[in-house]
C-alpha cells in the first residue's frame, strides 16, 4: 500500500520545513497558486473523491462548493485539529510529525474558497503539537508561504493557530466556531450552515487535519491517481488509530476497501496472549460496536462499515478481547459522553447523564429489570433530536452495546454483580 | 403644540432580530400544517406560520422577541421528506412544505423532552411561586401525563440565589432555555447572566462582579417559563390562580405600557406587561412595574376635611364642595394644578372648571435624565397622561412657569389635584413656603400628604387602579384604564368631584360615568372626534396627529 499521509513521518526531522521541502513539500501550494483557479481546484478535489476524515465523510470538494463566491463578507477556513474522539490519535501524529503537510493543506483549502484568513484550532491538551505547529507556521511564513503575496502570486493569506481549552464538543464544527469566536463551545443551530454563516457569521469551511493533509499529495500527483485507490465511494487512503487488546497498536494508513479482519490480524498482529476477540469499535467511541463474528466480510471503507450497521467515523479502532466486560465498556463510554455533553439542548444534557447513571448501576450490581429497555428508550429519544451530532454519538454506542451483548447485561442484572471481570472497584460518579 | 419635545422610546425590539428579519420578504408562501393549507410569507419559520393561524406548537426557548436558541427541543415537528424531526422555531417555511405537529413521532419526542426536562427537576410545585403559570406544569398536562421512569439520584443546584434587587434564582427548576441570558444580551445589552458549566451541571450564573439590577431586569421573570426566576416583590404574597387580572395602562410614565393589573382581595399584587407592539412590545420597566406601591399604598382618606381652629376635621361632601367654591371665589387670582395621572375625562372637566372660575390651570410635568437602558422603554417624565390632559385644555405644558408664579406669590388661592408638590425634589421647599402664605388651598388626593396637610379643604379621591378612563401617551396613543380595585367608601373619583364643583358653580352637568364624559370630549375635541371606549379596546388607538395636531 502506498503511503500518502504517512509518507514523511519516519524521516528524521520530518517536522522541519527543510525536510518537508526536500520531499516535495509546498509544491502542491505552488501549483494551485500558479496554475489553477479556485474553481479548477474545487473540481480537482471533487474528482479525487476525497471525503471528510473527521468522521462524517462528507465529500470535501462539494463542501467547498457550497461557499458563496459572491459574498461580500470575508471567508474563513478552519483546520479542525481538536481531535478528541476516544480511540482516535491519527491527527496528533500528523500534527507532530508532518505539520507542514497540515499547513500546506490548509492553505490550499483557503485558496479554493478565496479565503485570506485561515485558522488551525488545536485541542488544548495537544500542547506539544501546538508548539510544533507554531514553529512550522513561523517557518512557512519566513519562507513566503504565508502572509502577503504568497510566492509572488499576489494572493494573501494569514494562518492563525488557536488552542482550545479542552472540551470534546469543540471538535463539532459549529461548537468549534463558537469557541473560536471567543464564546462558550456551544454548537450552533442549523440552518444557517457554516458554508454561508460560519465563523463570525461569515462563510466558513471547517476541514479535519487528515482531510487537509491529503490535499498536497492529491494536487501534486493528480486526482485520478488518488481516485484510483479505494472503492467506488471511498477513495484514497485512510488513517486508522488502533488501540486496545491488539498486538501492535498504532496509526496505520490503509487503502480504502482493505479487508478489516485481515488488517487486524496481519498488520496489527491480532489479539495478544492468544485470547479471543470479543468486539471491535471501528470508528471511535461514538460508533456502534461490532461483535467479533460480524467482522467477516467487512472492508475498510464508508459503505462497508455502514452496511454492517456501524460507521467508519474517525477510524479509531478499539479492540476488545474476551476479558472485557461489555457493561463496563459501555458505562465507560457513557461516562465520557455525560461528562462532555455541552448541556445546551435538553435531550443530550439530561439523557446522557441518565444513561450513564443506569449503566453504572448495572455494572455495580444494582441493575433492575427494565433498565436495559429504559436505556434503549432514552437513547432513542436522544437520537436525531439534538442540536448537533453529539446526541447521536452518545446514543449510538449505548444502544449498540446493549443490543449486541444483551446476554451479558442481563447476566449482570440477574446475578447482581459484574460477571466478567474480577474487578470490584467502584468508580465514583 | 406641547411645550416639550417628543422623546420616542423604542418599543423594546431586539436589534439582532431586526437584522435577521431584514432577509425576509413579503413573498407569499403556502405550506400545509396538519393537512391544513396555511398562507404565510417567505422568511417566516414554521412556528410563526403556525401561530399565525392559531396552531400553537409547544416551546420553551423560542420567544418571538429574542434570537433563536433551538435548545429546548420542545417544538420538534415532522416535515415531509426530512428524515429527522425538525425544530419549528428554526425551520424556514418553503412552498409546499408539509408539516405534522401531531404525528406519533412528534408526540413521542415531545413527551421525551418533557421527561428529560423533569428528571432533575425538584417537582416542588407546592412551594414554587410559579405554580399555576408554569409551562412545565401546563405542558406536562398537555404532552406528557406519564409517571417518571427516572429512578436515580437527582442533580442538585443553587437555591434562592439573589440575582438582583428584584430577581431570585432557583437553579434546580431551571430548564436552561437561556431566554433570560438572551434578553440581557439582546434587548438591554447589559449582559449580567450567562450559562456556566457543562452537561447536567449547566446552570445560569451572574458574571463575576455583576448583579442583575438594570432598569428592565424583572422582564427576565416574565419570560422565564418556569419557576427558576421569580419576582422578589411578588413571590409568596398570593397564589397566582387567585389573581384577578384587569387590562390597564401603567401610570409610571408617559410611555403608556400596556399592563395587566393583578389583584387579590382588593389589593394590587403585581403588574405584568401586556403585549402591545405599538407601545411596549412584551416588556415593562422595573420602575413602572413597582410604581403601584408608592401610588396606592398607605392610609387612605375616607372623608373630606376642612380646616378649623386646631386643624383639619372631617366633614361631609356638601359642606366641603360649598367651602371650595366659596373659598376659591373669594381669593382670586386662582391657580389649579392637575396631576399627570388624571385621565382625559377628568382633565376635560378640570379644564371646564378652571375656565368657569377664571383660574390658571396647568398639568404637572417634570423631566429627569434617563440612561440608555431606561430609554428603551421609559419616558423622561412621570405624567402618564400629560399629553392627553393638555389635549383636553387642562394645561399647555407650562407647569414650571406656573410653579414660578406660585413661588413669586402671584396667586391668592390654589387647587392641587393628586400631586404632592411640597415633596417635589428641587423647589419643594419654596412651593411649601408659597402654599403656607395662601389665603386658600384645596388639595384633592388619596392620602393626607404633606401638601394636603397645608390645605384648607382636603377632598378624598381615587387612584389609577380604581378608576375608569383614558390616557393619551407621549406618542399620541389613546388607551383605556380599567378599574381593578374598589375605592374606599367616602372617596370620590376626581371626575365626580369636578362634576360636583361644576354643578355648584351653576353649570348644568350630569355625567353618569366616564364613558359619557368621553363622548362629550370627543364631540368637543377634534382629534378625539372619532373615538369611543369600544374603539379603544385593549390596545388603544393612535391619534391622527397629521390631521389634528397643529
Amino acid at each position: 500500500m502506498e503511503k500518502i499521509l504517512l509518507r514523511n513521518i519516519d524521516v528524521p526531522d520530518s517536522h522541519t520545513i527543510g525536510v518537508y521541502r526536500s520531499r516535495g513539500g509546498y509544491r502542491g501550494l505552488e501549483k494551485v497558486l500558479r496554475e489553477m483557479s479556485p474553481e479548477q481546484l474545487i473540481d480537482e478535489i471533487k474528482a479525487s473523491g476525497l471525503r471528510g476524515r473527521g468522521g462524517a465523510g462528507f465529500p470535501t470538494g462539494m463542501k467547498w462548493g457550497f461557499v458563496p463566491k459572491d459574498s461580500p463578507k470575508p471567508k474563513y477556513v478552519v483546520c479542525n485539529a481538536d481531535e478528541s474522539e476516544p480511540g482516535t490519535f491519527k491527527d496528533r501524529l500528523l500534527i507532530e510529525k508532518d505539520p507542514h503537510a497540515v499547513i500546506e493543506g490548509t492553505l490550499i483549502a483557503a485558496y479554493a474558497i478565496r479565503s485570506h484568513t485561515a485558522f488551525i484550532y488545536i485541542r488544548g491538551e495537544f500542547s506539544f503539537g501546538a508548539q510544533v505547529l507554531a514553529r512550522a507556521i513561523d517557518e512557512a511564513a519566513a519562507a513566503g508561504y504565508l502572509g502577503k503575496n504568497v510566492l509572488g502570486s499576489s494572493y494573501d493569506i494569514d494562518l492563525i493557530l488557536h488552542r482550545g481549552a479542552g472540551a470534546y464538543i469543540c471538535g463539532e464544527e459549529t461548537g468549534l466556531l463558537s469557541s473560536l469566536e471567543g464564546g462558550k463551545g456551544w454548537p450552533k443551530v442549523k440552518p444557517p450552515f457554516p458554508a454561508t454563516h460560519g465563523l463570525f457569521g461569515c462563510p466558513t469551511v471547517v476541514n479535519n487535519v487528515e482531510t487537509l493533509a491529503s490535499l498536497p499529495w492529491i494536487i501534486e500527483q493528480g486526482a485520478s491517481r488518488y481516485a484510483a485507490i479505494g472503492t467506488e465511494k471511498s477513495k484514497g487512503t485512510k488513517l486508522f488509530s488502533v488501540s486496545g487488546h491488539i498486538e501492535k497498536p498504532g496509526v496505520y494508513e490503509v487503502d480504502m476497501g482493505y479487508p478489516f479482519k485481515q488488517f487486524l490480524q496481519e498488520h496489527c498482529g491480532g489479539v495478544p496472549e492468544g485470547k479471543k476477540l470479543k468486539g471491535v469499535i471501528p470508528g471511535g467511541a461514538s460508533m456502534p460496536v461490532l461483535r467479533a463474528e460480524e467482522l467477516d466480510g467487512i472492508s475498510m471503507d464508508y459503505e462497508s462499515f455502514q452496511a454492517a450497521g456501524t460507521l467508519l467515523g474517525s477510524g479509531g479502532v478499539i479492540v476488545m478481547d474476551e476479558s472485557t466486560c461489555m457493561v463496563r465498556a459501555a458505562w465507560n463510554i457513557a461516562r465520557f459522553f455525560a461528562h462532555e455533553s455541552c448541556g445546551q439542548c435538553s435531550p443530550c444534557r439530561e439523557g446522557c447523564h441518565w444513561m450513564e447513571k443506569i449503566f453504572r448501576r448495572v455494572e455495580h450490581g444494582d441493575g433492575k429489570e427494565g433498565d436495559l429497555d429504559l436505556i434503549l428508550s432514552v437513547s432513542g429519544n436522544i437520537m436525531g433530536n439534538t442540536i448537533c451530532p453529539f446526541g447521536d454519538a452518545a446514543a449510538m454506542p449505548a444502544a449498540a452495546f446493549i443490543k449486541k451483548y444483551r446476554e451479558e447485561f442481563d447476566q449482570h442484572i440477574r446475578e447482581k454483580r459484574c460477571t466478567v471481570t474480577s474487578s470490584t472497584s467502584r468508580v465514583p460518579a | 403644540m406641547h411645550g416639550y419635545e417628543f422623546h420616542v422610546p423604542g418599543s423594546g425590539l431586539n436589534p439582532k432580530l431586526e437584522t435577521r428579519n431584514c432577509d425576509t420578504h413579503m413573498d407569499p408562501v403556502k405550506i400545509i400544517i396538519d393537512g391544513r393549507e396555511v398562507a404565510t410569507t417567505k422568511g417566516k419559520t414554521v412556528i410563526q406560520a403556525a401561530a399565525g393561524v392559531g396552531i400553537a406548537i409547544p416551546h420553551y426557548c423560542y420567544h418571538p422577541k429574542l434570537t433563536i436558541a433551538g435548545n429546548c427541543r420542545m417544538c420538534l415537528v415532522e416535515i415531509e421528506k426530512m428524515p429527522k424531526l425538525q425544530i419549528a422555531c428554526n425551520t424556514p417555511v418553503m412552498e409546499g412544505m408539509a408539516v405534522k405537529t401531531q404525528s406519533p413521532k412528534v408526540l413521542e419526542a415531545r413527551r421525551a423532552v418533557m421527561e428529560f426536562l423533569l428528571i432533575n427537576h425538584p417537582l416542588d410545585c407546592p412551594i414554587c411561586d410559579q405554580a399555576g403559570e408554569c409551562w412545565l406544569q401546563d405542558y406536562y398536562m398537555q404532552h406528557d401525563l406519564t409517571g417518571s421512569r427516572f429512578d436515580e439520584k437527582k442533580e442538585h443546584d443553587r437555591k434562592r440565589e439573589i440575582f438582583g434587587p428584584y430577581v431570585v434564582f432557583d437553579g434546580e427548576r431551571c430548564i436552561k432555555c437561556t431566554r433570560c441570558v438572551r434578553f440581557l444580551q439582546e434587548v438591554t445589552h447589559t449582559d449580567e447572566l450567562t450559562v456556566v458549566n457543562r452537561g447536567d451541571h449547566s446552570t445560569i450564573a451572574l458574571f463575576p462582579e455583576k448583579i442583575l439590577d438594570n432598569p428592565l431586569s424583572v422582564n427576565v421573570v416574565d419570560i422565564c417559563p418556569v419557576g427558576a426566576l421569580t419576582d422578589r416583590d411578588f413571590r409568596f404574597k398570593v397564589r397566582v390562580w387567585y389573581l384577578k387580572k384587569t387590562p390597564s395602562i401603567c401610570p409610571g410614565c408617559s410611555t403608556g405600557c400596556n399592563i395587566s393589573v393583578e389583584t387579590y382581595q382588593n389589593r394590587i399584587a403585581r403588574f405584568k406587561p401586556r403585549i402591545n407592539e405599538e407601545v411596549n412590545s412584551h416588556w415593562l420597566c422595573d420602575e413602572g412595574r413597582y410604581c403601584f406601591h408608592s401610588l396606592t399604598e398607605g392610609e387612605r382618606l375616607t372623608a373630606p376635611m376642612i380646616r378649623q381652629e386646631g386643624g383639619l376635621v372631617p366633614t361631609d361632601w356638601e359642606t366641603a364642595v360649598q367651602a371650595v367654591i366659596a373659598g376659591l371665589g373669594a381669593a382670586a387670582p386662582v391657580a389649579g394644578v392637575l396631576s399627570g395621572r388624571n385621565t382625559n375625562e377628568e382633565a376635560f372637566l378640570f379644564a371646564r372648571l378652571m375656565k368657569k372660575i377664571s383660574a390658571a390651570g396647568e398639568v404637572f410635568y417634570r423631566e429627569r435624565e434617563l440612561t440608555e437602558v431606561e430609554k428603551l422603554l421609559k419616558s423622561p417624565d412621570r405624567s402618564p397622561n400629560f399629553r392627553g390632559a393638555c389635549d383636553m385644555g387642562a394645561g399647555g405644558g407650562g407647569f414650571d412657569a406656573l410653579a414660578g408664579r406660585l413661588i413669586e406669590g402671584e396667586f391668592r388661592s390654589v387647587y392641587i389635584v393628586g400631586e404632592d408638590l411640597v415633596d417635589l425634589p428641587g423647589d419643594g421647599d419654596k412651593i411649601k413656603n408659597a402654599l403656607e402664605k395662601l389665603s386658600f388651598l384645596v388639595v384633592q388626593d388619596i392620602r393626607l400628604t404633606p401638601t394636603a396637610k397645608l390645605a384648607h379643604v382636603v377632598l378624598p379621591s381615587t387612584h389609577f387602579g380604581e378608576k375608569e378612563g383614558s390616557y393619551t401617551n407621549r406618542r399620541g396613543r389613546v388607551q383605556k384604564l380599567n378599574p381593578a380595585v374598589v375605592p374606599p367608601l367616602g372617596a370620590l373619583h376626581d371626575w365626580e368631584i369636578f362634576s360636583r364643583l361644576l354643578a355648584k358653580t351653576g353649570e348644568k352637568i350630569s355625567f353618569a360615568n366616564p364613558a359619557e364624559i368621553f363622548a362629550a370630549l370627543a364631540r368637543a375635541i377634534p382629534a378625539y372626534s372619532e373615538f369611543n371606549y369600544d374603539k379603544l379596546g385593549d390596545h388603544g388607538i393612535q391619534l391622527d396627529t397629521q390631521r389634528h395636531d397643529h
